[in-house]
C-alpha cells in the first residue's frame, strides 16, 4: 500500500517535471532560480583546492547579556580555529538556547541542514536520539587522537555503544540561590534542615516579601525545581531509574513532592504571574528584590557578577542545595550534578576540510586553559579535571558554594531530561505547568506522566 | 444644544478609538527614550526625563534590524514582482487566449488552491523544501511566497481581463501583434490597476509573514524582519527600553509608505479580500 | 479569426511557471499530507504506516481538543463581539463629515502591520508590572492582572489583541459599502422623520448585508488561520491553553518531532476549514466562485 503510494506520488511528480520541459523560456526561468542554491550546497562535497576559502556554520547558544562571558570564550577559539585551518571562515549562528534545543535543531535534524558545528544537549532525547539516527559525527577517533578523551569527566549522555557523539563544555548544578541581605534583615541563615528552610520560606511570605521566584513559562525551566523535590522525596534511586522506565511516576513519594510543591504554589510562595514569565525574566526578580529566593542552575551565578545585570545585589547572593526532606527516601545528601549537559555535536556528513575545522574547533575549545577561564571568568564548572590550582584560584562566592556542597555531598543526581523520552519529558513540563495552573492535583501529575512513560 | 452633542457624540467615540489604536505606538516611542526600566515603570506616561538616543545606536548595531529590514524589502518585492507577473500571463492565457475548455479547467484548479488554509500545508511544505535543498535559504522563503499568491492573484487579475472588451483585440490583430506583443503592449497596461493591488496585497503579506520566516530559515543573517524581531525580543526581553526602540525601526518604514500610498493600500488590500 | 490567440506554445509557456509552483506548494505537499498524516514519524527515521492510530490519539488528546475549542473561541468571538462592533464604527464614521478620513486612515493602520511585531507590542502592554494596561487600570484602583500568565486572561488578551489589528480592516471594508449607498435613500428616510437609529437598522444595515457577509467569512477564514500571534505572545502557554489548532500542530511537529501526528492535525485543520466554507455557502447561499463565470 504504502510502495504504491509512493510510486504514485513520483509518477505524478514526475509528470509534473515533464510537463514542465514543455514550457520553454519561461521555464528556464525556474530552474535558473533554483540553480545557485543547489551549487551552494554542492561545492563543498566536491574536492577542493588547499587553503580555497570555505566557510561553515557554529551554531552557538550565547546571546544577551547573561551569555557574554561564554561567548568571549568562543570568540576567541573560533579565532585561533580559523587561524589554524586555512580558509577556513566560521559563520557565528546565535540563537536562544530553548529555541534552538526545542524547536530549531530537531526542525534542522529532520530536514537534514543542521549546522556543521552545533550547540547540543547530552541524553536521550537530545544527543543520544540524534546518535542512533546517524545524524552526529563520532568524534571517538578525534578525541583519541588529541588525547583528551580521558580529560573529561562523563561523556555518558553524549555516548552511544561506546562511541562519543558530542562534548560537555561544562559541568551544572542546580540548586538555591538567595539573598543575602534580605536573609539577614529577617535573621534567617541558609537552611541546614527541612523544617528550617520551610520556615524561612513562612517567615519571608509573612513578611510581605516573596519568597521565591517565578519563571515556569518555558516548562524545562518550571521542572528543575520539582526534580530536586523528586530526589529528596523518592531518592536519587528515582533519578537514576527513570533510565530505564522503572521508576514509579504514581509512588506516594512523588505525589507527596508534589504535594508539596502545590502546596507552596497555593500559598503564593512564587512569584505572581509565573506561568507567563520566561526563564529570562529571573534574574530581575532577584536584582529588585522581588524575590529572595531562585531555584536555579549553578550557570546562572556569573549573572550575579555582573552590575549590569544584577544592579545592587553583585556579592549579596548565596546557594544552597536543598536540605534533606523529612521522611525521604535514599541519600539525603545526594545533590544535583550534571557533568555532561551542554556541548557542542557536528554533523555526520562533515567533507574533508570540514572535518579538520571541526578538529582544530575541538582542540582549541577543550582544552584545561578554556576549562579554567570558564570557570573563572563565568562561572562555568568544568566539564573536564581540572587540577587543584585551578579550583582552588576560584574567588567567586556562589561558586564556592556550590563546589563545596556538591564534594559534601553522598552522591550526585542528575537532571531526569537526560534519560527519559521525548513524550515523557513534554508530559513532565505540561503537567508541572498545569499543577501551577491549579488543573491538575499532584496526584494527578503522576498518572499522567505514567502514561506517558507507556505504564 | 441637543444637536450639536448629537453631532459631537460619534466624534467621541470615535476619538476614543482612535487614542485606543495610536496610544500603544505613543507608549513604544517614549519608552524607547527612556534609560531603562525602571524608567518606564515609574513614569508610564510621561516623557522621559531626558531624551536618551543610545538605545537607538544599540539596536541598530546590536539588533541587525537594518539586514532584518533590507531581507524583507527584497524578499517581499521580488516574491510579489513574481507573482504578479507569473499571475498576469497565466491570467491572460486563459481568459483572453482561445483555449476556453482547458482553461476553464485550469481556472477551477488553481481556484482549489484558494480553499486549503496557508498554515496547513506548512509540515508538508517544510518537507519539501528540505527536500528541494533550499531550506535555510531565501529560496525556502521566495518560492512559497511567489506561489503562495498565485490563487488569489489569478481570480483577481483575471477578473479584471474577462472584463475588457474583445474589440482591442481584434485591432491588434490588424496590427499583427503576435500573442506575446498584445499581452505585453496592451492587455498589460490596461490590467495595470488590478495588478497594483496584486502586487500590495502580496507585497504586505510577504512583509509580514512569520510562520515559514521562523522555520524555514535559521541564520540570523538571513531573517525577515518579523522573524528577527522575535528573535531581539527573545534576547533582549529584560530591557524594554531596547525592544521598544526595536519596534519602532521596524515599523517607521511601514508608516511612512502608509503615509504616502494609503489610499492605494486601502483601496488594494479591501479589494483583494472582497473578492477573494 | 485570431490566431495569435490560438497559438498553443504561447499558452503553455503562459501558465506553465505559474502551474509548476502551484503544483509544488500547494498540489504536491496536500498529497504528502495525506500521506504522512497516516504515519508515525519523528523526521529522523522512516515514517511507518499506522493507519488511523493518529486520528484516534488527536481525539482523546484533550489538549487538542482544547486547542480546537480555543478556535471555536476565535470564531465566536470574532463573529458575535468584533462584527457588531465593526458595524457600529462604519456607521459612525459614515455618519461624519469632518474627518471622516482621519478615522478611516487610522483605523486601518494596524492591519498593515507584522503580526509578530504586533504580538511583541502588545506583549508590552500586558506586563503585568510595566504595561500600559495595568497602569492604566491601577489609575482606578485595579489590582495587578497577570494578562498572560494568567488562564483565565491569557487567551481573551489574545483576542483583543487580534481585535486591535483586524477591526479597522473590516470597518473600511463595511464604511465603502455604507458610501456607496445613494445619499437619496437615507435623505428621503429623514424626510420622513427616521431617527438615525432608525436609518441605520432599517435602512443601512439590509443595504450592506452583502459585505457584512464577507466580513464574517472573511473572520472565520482568519480565525482558522491564526497561529502567530499565538506563537509570538504566548507559545500556547500558559500550560497549553491559549494553544490553537495551528499552533499546537507546529509544536507537536517541530518542538516535539511528531511529524505525522502533527500533520494529522494538518488535514484536521483542512477538513474543518472545507467544512466551515461548505456551511458558509449554505448559510449565505454564495456561488462557489465569484470573479471569472464561464
Amino acid at each position: 500500500m504504502k510502495k504504491s503510494f509512493m510510486m504514485l506520488l513520483t509518477l505524478v511528480f514526475v509528470a509534473s517535471i515533464a510537463l514542465a520541459g514543455c514550457g520553454s523560456k519561461a521555464e528556464t526561468k525556474t530552474t535558473d532560480e533554483k540553480t545557485p542554491t543547489t551549487d551552494a550546497t554542492q561545492t563543498p562535497t566536491e574536492p577542493e583546492k588547499k587553503s580555497e576559502p570555505f566557510s561553515i556554520t557554529l551554531r552557538h547558544i550565547q546571546v544577551g547579556e547573561p551569555q557574554k562571558n561564554r561567548l568571549a570564550i568562543l570568540q576567541d577559539v573560533v579565532k585561533k580555529t580559523e587561524a589554524d585551518v586555512p580558509g577556513l571562515k566560521i559563520e557565528l549562528d546565535g540563537v536562544e538556547d530553548n529555541t534552538n534545543r526545542n524547536t530549531k535543531l530537531p526542525a534542522e535534524m529532520a530536514a537534514g541542514n543542521v549546522p556543521q558545528i552545533f550547540d547540543l544537549f547530552g541524553g536521550t532525547k537530545d544527543a543520544q536520539k540524534y546518535a542512533q539516527a546517524g545524524k552526529l559525527l563520532d568524534l571517538t577517533p578525534i578525541i583519541e587522537e588529541l588525547g583528551i578523551k580521558d580529560q573529561f569527566m562523563d561523556l555518558s549522555a553524549f555516548s552511544v555503544d561506546g562511541k562519543v557523539y558530542g562534548l560537555p563544555i561544562g559541568s551544572s548544578a542546580e540548586g538555591m540561590y538567595y539573598n543575602t541581605e534580605i536573609f539577614t534583615k529577617y535573621n534567617l541563615t541558609a537552611p541546614k534542615t527541612w523544617d528550617e528552610f520551610e520556615n524561612i520560606l513562612a517567615t519571608l511570605k509573612s513578611n510581605g516579601v516573596t519568597p521565591l521566584a517565578g519563571f515556569a513559562k518555558d516548562g524545562w525551566a518550571a521542572a528543575m525545581l520539582p526534580n530536586s523535590l523528586w530526589a529528596r522525596y523518592a531518592g536519587p534511586e528515582f533519578i537514576a531509574g527513570l533510565k530505564d522506565n522503572t521508576s514509579d511516576w504514581t509512588s506516594p513519594e512523588i505525589t507527596a513532592a508534589m504535594t508539596k510543591l502545590d502546596e507552596w504554589n497555593k500559598k503564593e510562595y512564587f512569584v505572581k504571574g509565573q506561568l507567563g514569565i520566561d526563564y529570562a525574566g529571573r534574574i530581575g526578580q532577584i536584582s529588585t528584590g522581588k524575590a529572595a529566593l531562585m531555584f536555579d542552575g549553578s550557570w546562572s551565578s556569573s549573572s550575579f557578577a555582573d552590575p549590569k545585570q544584577a544592579g545592587d545585589v553583585v556579592g549579596k547572593i548565596g546557594f544552597f542545595f536543598l536540605p534533606p526532606a523529612p521522611g525521604g527516601k535514599g541519600d539525603q545528601t545526594a545533590v544535583n550534578g550534571n557533568s555532561s549537559a551542554n556541548g557542542y555535536g557536528f554533523r555526520a556528513d562533515l567533507n574533508e576540510n570540514e572535518l579538520k575545522a571541526a578538529k582544530a574547533f575541538i582542540k582549541n575549545m577543550y582544552t584545561l586553559e578554556n576549562q579554567e577561564k570558564g570557570l573563572l571568568t563565568d562561572n562555568t564548572l568544568p566539564s573536564m579535571k581540572l587540577p587543584k590550582e585551578s579550583t582552588d584560584k576560584v574567588t567567586d562566592q556562589i561558586v564556592r558554594q556550590v563546589t563545596e556542597g556538591m564534594s559534601a555531598a553522598g552522591a550526585l543526581f542528575p537532571v531526569f531530561d537526560a534519560f527519559v523520552t521525548s513524550e515523557v519529558n513534554t508530559a513532565i513540563e505540561q503537567n508541572v505547568q498545569k499543577l501551577f495552573s491549579g488543573k491538575i492535583t499532584p496526584a494527578e501529575f503522576g498518572q499522567n506522566v505514567a502514561k506517558a512513560a507507556g505504564k | 444644544m441637543m444637536k450639536s452633542i448629537k453631532k459631537i457624540s460619534p466624534h467621541f467615540v470615535l476619538l476614543l478609538y482612535v487614542a485606543v489604536i495610536l496610544y500603544p505606538f505613543v507608549f513604544v516611542i517614549l519608552s524607547s527614550f527612556k534609560t531603562n526600566n525602571q524608567e518606564i515603570q515609574s513614569n508610564p506616561w510621561g516623557l522621559p526625563n531626558v531624551f536618551t538616543f543610545s538605545n537607538y545606536s544599540e539596536v541598530w548595531v546590536k539588533g541587525k534590524i537594518s539586514v532584518y529590514f533590507f531581507n524583507s524589502l527584497y524578499l517581499s518585492l521580488a516574491a510579489a514582482v513574481c507573482g504578479v507577473i507569473l499571475a498576469a500571463m497565466m491570467s491572460f492565457a486563459i481568459t483572453r487566449m482561445k483555449f476556453t475548455k482547458s482553461s476553464k479547467w485550469l481556472y477551477q484548479f488553481i481556484l482549489v488552491g484558494m480553499l486549503i488554509p496557508g498554515n496547513a500545508l506548512f509540515i508538508a511544505q517544510y518537507i519539501l523544501v528540505a527536500d528541494m535543498g533550499i531550506l535555510g535559504t531565501h529560496w525556502a522563503l521566495f518560492l512559497p511566497y511567489t506561489a503562495g499568491a498565485i490563487p488569489l492573484s489569478v481570480l483577481l487579475v483575471s477578473a479584471f481581463m474577462k472584463a475588457i472588451p474583445s474589440e482591442i483585440e481584434e485591432a491588434a490583430v490588424i496590427d499583427g501583434l503576435s500573442a506575446g506583443g498584445m499581452f505585453v503592449r496592451i492587455i498589460l497596461p490596461l490590467t495595470v490597476p488590478a495588478l497594483v493591488t496584486v502586487f500590495i496585497v502580496n507585497f504586505l503579506g510577504n512583509w509580514n509573514e512569520f510562520l515559514l520566516s521562523n522555520f524555514f530559515l535559521s541564520k540570523d543573517s538571513l531573517k525577515t524582519l518579523p522573524t528577527g524581531m522575535a528573535g531581539f525580543r527573545d534576547a533582549f526581553q529584560t530591557n524594554y527600553a531596547l525592544v521598544c526602540t526595536g519596534i519602532i525601526y521596524s515599523v517607521v518604514p511601514v508608516f511612512i509608505l502608509y503615509a504616502v500610498l494609503q489610499e492605494k493600500i486601502i483601496a488594494g488590500l479591501t479589494a483583494g479580500s472582497v473578492k477573494g | 479569426m485570431n490566431k495569435a490567440l490560438r497559438n498553443p506554445a504561447i499558452y503553455i509557456l503562459f501558465i506553465v511557471p505559474s502551474l509548476i509552483l502551484y503544483f509544488l506548494f500547494f498540489i504536491y505537499p496536500l498529497i504528502t499530507s495525506v500521506y504522512y498524516g497516516f504515519t508515525d514519524w519523528d523526521g529522523l527515521n522512516n515514517p511507518q504506516f499506522v493507519g488511523f492510530d493518529n486520528f484516534v490519539k488527536l481525539f482523546e488528546d484533550a489538549d487538542f481538543l482544547h486547542s480546537i475549542l480555543n478556535n471555536i473561541y476565535f470564531i465566536c468571538f470574532s463573529v458575535g463581539i468584533q462584527v457588531p462592533l465593526i458595524i457600529l464604527f462604519a456607521l459612525l464614521i459614515g455618519s461624519v463629515k469632518r474627518f471622516q478620513r482621519l478615522y478611516k486612515t487610522t483605523v486601518f493602520l494596524p492591519s498593515i502591520l507584522s503580526t509578530s511585531v504586533i504580538g511583541i507590542l502588545w506583549g508590552f502592554i500586558y506586563d503585568p508590572d510595566m504595561g500600559l494596561l495595568n497602569r492604566f487600570l491601577g489609575l482606578f484602583g485595579v489590582d495587578t492582572i497577570y494578562w498572560l500568565s494568567d488562564e483565565k486572561t491569557a487567551f481573551l488578551s489574545i483576542l483583543i489583541t487580534n481585535a486591535w489589528q483586524w477591526m479597522g480592516f473590516y470597518i473600511v471594508l463595511v464604511l465603502a459599502a455604507i458610501l456607496a449607498i445613494p445619499k437619496e435613500l437615507t435623505e428621503a428616510a429623514a424626510i420622513d422623520g427616521a431617527t438615525g437609529f432608525q436609518q441605520a437598522t432599517k435602512i443601512t444595515v439590509p443595504l450592506i448585508m452583502p459585505i457584512i457577509s464577507v466580513v464574517i467569512m472573511l473572520s472565520i477564514a482568519g480565525a482558522m488561520r491564526v497561529v502567530d500571534i499565538v506563537i509570538v505572545m504566548t507559545k500556547g502557554g500558559p500550560a497549553g491553553s491559549t494553544d490553537v489548532m495551528a499552533s499546537y500542530m507546529v509544536s507537536r511537529a517541530f518542538s516535539y518531532g511528531q511529524y505525522g501526528y502533527g500533520t494529522t492535525i494538518a488535514l484536521i485543520i483542512f477538513v474543518f476549514s472545507l467544512v466551515l466554507t461548505a456551511l458558509y455557502q449554505i448559510a449565505f447561499n454564495r456561488k462557489a466562485s465569484e470573479g471569472v463565470e464561464y
